[in-house]
């Protein structure tokens, strides 16, 4: 087991400087100039012999991987001119981190009931307007709902904000205010794990150990709950615990839409402004919590159901 | 010790087999036991193959029956839409900026006339004259201690603007380009994306796939762990940083798409490899002397067929959605070439005071999504009836 997580580790970090090389490279690549096509020269030398752009590429290079070995990753560069990126995502990530606990706590409760509701009921209308409800949410684009939702609900009818309240602590107006980005953000993920619970409590309500739980007394409540539903949970490790993962990561699109100022709204500003080391910190960061959690899916399977053994090396796959 | 009992053998003559052969043998000689007729059904109807099969049981599923009309009218209109329009998707005309849907006989009933709601000071609302159809209510807005007489009324825009003789039945943009023409413009170069990279990708997922399944051993092991790492880095970090050094583009576009779409369809042509690869028909087939190339893709191939056509259904549409995503993320393809996501974003800019910019695009990315799941679920239940209702 400890030597499997620290093969995966090891991996991870390979994938990490993959990605760090790889951005490193495709920034220097990118046409424009730092300091504006108009600068005078000595505004310009001075910021390339501030962001080391005056080196050698080899050096840069180098420069750049000390950096971040350090866990500094440079200052911004055109967003929020000379502040250390770290402290800027550092700022960033509790605005996120509120409203995806929020959408979570909608959607996985949600998510799960439908899911279970569907299956327990299959081939009624119940199942039938879960499932057609599944089959909108994973048509309808998250960015064109989230636009629907501030049409309808903010605009036409008045009854939301158009966008967050950001200032000011904790109060009722900002709770208010948030419920459309939540519904926005909670959209995609009812869907997912409606569908994945659908089918595997489906699966688990028609398998044999059903049969003689029943068999040997069990009412229907019991062997569903005992047994089944426990059963069913264990796939959905891998769509859940992602989902977890992301609380850092927010939605591009709906915090854009909504003018929140959390880590989506900053990745698309970065990338907009060209704010290299900016948009590099946050593509690291982003990187970093999908391989944490995408190592976290593998080990959980483990937890989760003993029977599955992870990291046997020679078996037959 | 007892004697021993001479046993005689009893050596049966020979025949004469030059006898035999020259003795006459005739029909008549044999007498029918059985009789003629055949005790068995004789088989009715054709033989149904693989994908008729599929075919009839795809028929029966009238939600996908449905959406692949869908489908087929929405490539028409990709293809076609452009044509039947009189206006050029780049032609701005400027003093028609944002204008309203109008359609030739919808507007007598009084939808899609090309009216806007719009609030106007009582001066300006009696400036425009015949060009406001109705007054829907009337109040005063104060403004620095002055109380200013305004007036919430439907403008005829189409008279307003002098568009009289034009029809734009999407409407127009900011700059006076008929959206129809843009909306239909951008869905053929979507769907040009989505197309053409999961074709490649196809391609390239049953090769590597195949090559990685079918070998095993280390050669499977060193591609699995080039897609690991390659897999691990996420879609969207690799998709903007390609974007940023390629520029935006349908190119540039499908190269992101191409490399990491691939690695799903890879994954599941090696599983079906896994589970024919040590199938008696195809060490039958090896013992006869058929090479790799026939086993993979004569033998082990075809069974993937159904799965294969699914997946890239199902591809398509998550293709599009990357697109317009990006695209809406400003990392779109350059103007003046429209995309849905394009048009996406610049309509959400001006959502309040022009909602049709993004109500049409909104409507056909959904619709094209729709379709595509529904004809991909009727697709997986048609090719793999074990599948269905999953």
């Amino acid at each position: 087991m400890l030597k499997y997580i620290l093969k995966r580790i090891a991996a991870m970090v390979l994938t990490l400087f993959i990605i760090l090389s790889l951005s490193f490279f495709a920034i220097r690549l990118i046409p424009g100039d730092v300091a504006g096509e108009n600068a005078a020269p000595e505004i310009k030398a001075a910021m390339e012999a501030r962001y080391h752009l005056d080196k050698p590429l080899g050096e840069q290079y180098v420069i750049f991987l000390k950096n971040f070995l350090s866990l500094d990753f440079g200052e911004s560069m055109t967003l929020y001119p000379r502040r250390p990126v770290f402290a800027i995502i550092r700022d960033k990530i509790p605005t996120t981190l509120m409203l995806n606990i929020f959408s979570l706590c909608l959607t996985i409760p949600v998510g799960l009931f439908c899911g279970i509701a569907a299956a327990l009921r299959k081939n009624t209308i119940v199942d039938y307007a879960i499932s057609a409800m599944v089959v909108f949410n994973v048509s309808v684009p998250s960015f064109v709902f989230a636009t629907l939702l501030q049409y309808i609900f903010a605009y036409k009818l008045g009854m939301f904000p158009f966008l967050l309240e950001i200032e000011g602590g904790f109060s009722f107006s900002k709770f208010w205010s948030m419920i459309l980005p939540v519904l926005a953000l909670s959209f995609g993920g009812i869907a997912t794990i409606t569908r994945y619970m659908r089918a595997e409590l489906f699966e688990a309500l028609n398998s044999e150990y059903m049969l003689l739980s029943k068999s040997k007394g069990l009412s229907n409540v019991q062997s569903t709950l005992r047994h089944a539903l426990r059963n069913s949970f264990i796939p959905l490790c891998n769509v859940i615990i992602p989902m977890f993962m992301n609380l850092l990561g927010g939605s591009m699109v709906v915090e854009n839409i909504f003018g929140i100022p959390g880590i989506g709204s900053l990745t698309s500003a970065s990338i907009q402004t060209s704010d290299y080391y900016l948009t590099i910190a946050v593509l690291f960061f982003y990187s970093v919590i999908s391989l944490t959690s995408m190592l976290l899916v593998d080990l959980s399977y483990g937890i989760v159901d003993p029977r599955i053994r992870i990291g046997g090396g020679k078996v037959r796959e | 010790m007892s004697k021993k009992k001479q046993i005689k053998l009893e050596v049966p003559e020979t025949p004469d087999l030059e006898k035999i052969t020259q003795e006459k043998i005739d029909a008549g000689m044999f007498e029918n036991v059985a009789d003629d007729t055949i005790h068995d059904q004789a088989i009715e109807g054709e033989a149904i193959g693989f994908f008729k099969d599929a075919w009839m049981r795809f028929k029966k599923n009238k939600s996908s029956v449905v959406a692949a009309f869908i489908i087929l009218f929405i490539v028409f209109m990709a293809i076609f839409g452009p044509m039947m329009s009189p206006y050029h998707f780049r032609e701005q005309h400027t003093e028609f900026g944002t204008l309203p849907p109008r359609v030739p006989i919808l507007e007598n009933f009084g939808i899609f006339d090309g009216t806007m709601q719009m609030e106007l000071f009582e001066a300006d609302a009696i400036e425009m004259g015949d060009a406001i159809k109705s007054i829907e209510r009337e109040f005063y807005w104060t403004y620095k201690n002055k109380q200013y007489k305004k007036v919430i009324a439907n403008v005829d825009m189409y008279k307003y603007t002098g568009a009289e003789d034009h029809y734009f039945i999407f409407g127009t943009d900011n700059i006076g380009r008929d959206l129809f023409v843009r909306l239909w413009r951008g869905t053929r170069i979507s769907l040009l994306i989505g197309f053409v990279s999961v074709i490649i990708n196809c391609v390239i997922g049953v090769v590597y796939g195949s090559i990685s399944g079918y070998y095993g051993g280390k050669v499977d092991m060193i591609m699995q762990r080039f897609i690991e790492v390659l897999g691990g880095v996420p879609f969207l970090v690799m998709s903007i940083l390609f974007i940023m050094v390629l520029g935006a583009g349908v190119q540039s576009f499908i190269l992101v798409l191409i490399l990491t779409g691939w690695i799903g369809m890879s994954r599941m042509i090696r599983a079906q490899f896994y589970r024919y690869k040590d199938y008696e028909y195809v060490m039958a087939s090896r013992t006869m002397g058929a090479r790799d190339r026939v086993l993979i893709f004569r033998h082990i191939l075809p069974n993937a067929i159904g799965p294969i056509i699914t997946q890239a259904t199902f591809a398509v549409p998550s293709a599009i959605f990357s697109e317009s995503f990006l695209s809406y993320l400003g990392l779109g393809i350059q103007a003046p070439e429209p995309s849905i996501g394009v048009l996406l974003a610049e309509g959400q800019r001006v959502l309040t005071t022009s909602p049709h910019l993004t109500l049409f695009p909104a409507l056909i990315i959904s619709l094209l999504m729709l379709a595509f799941n529904m004809f991909g679920n009727g697709l997986r239940d048609a090719f793999d009836p074990r599948m269905r209702g999953l």
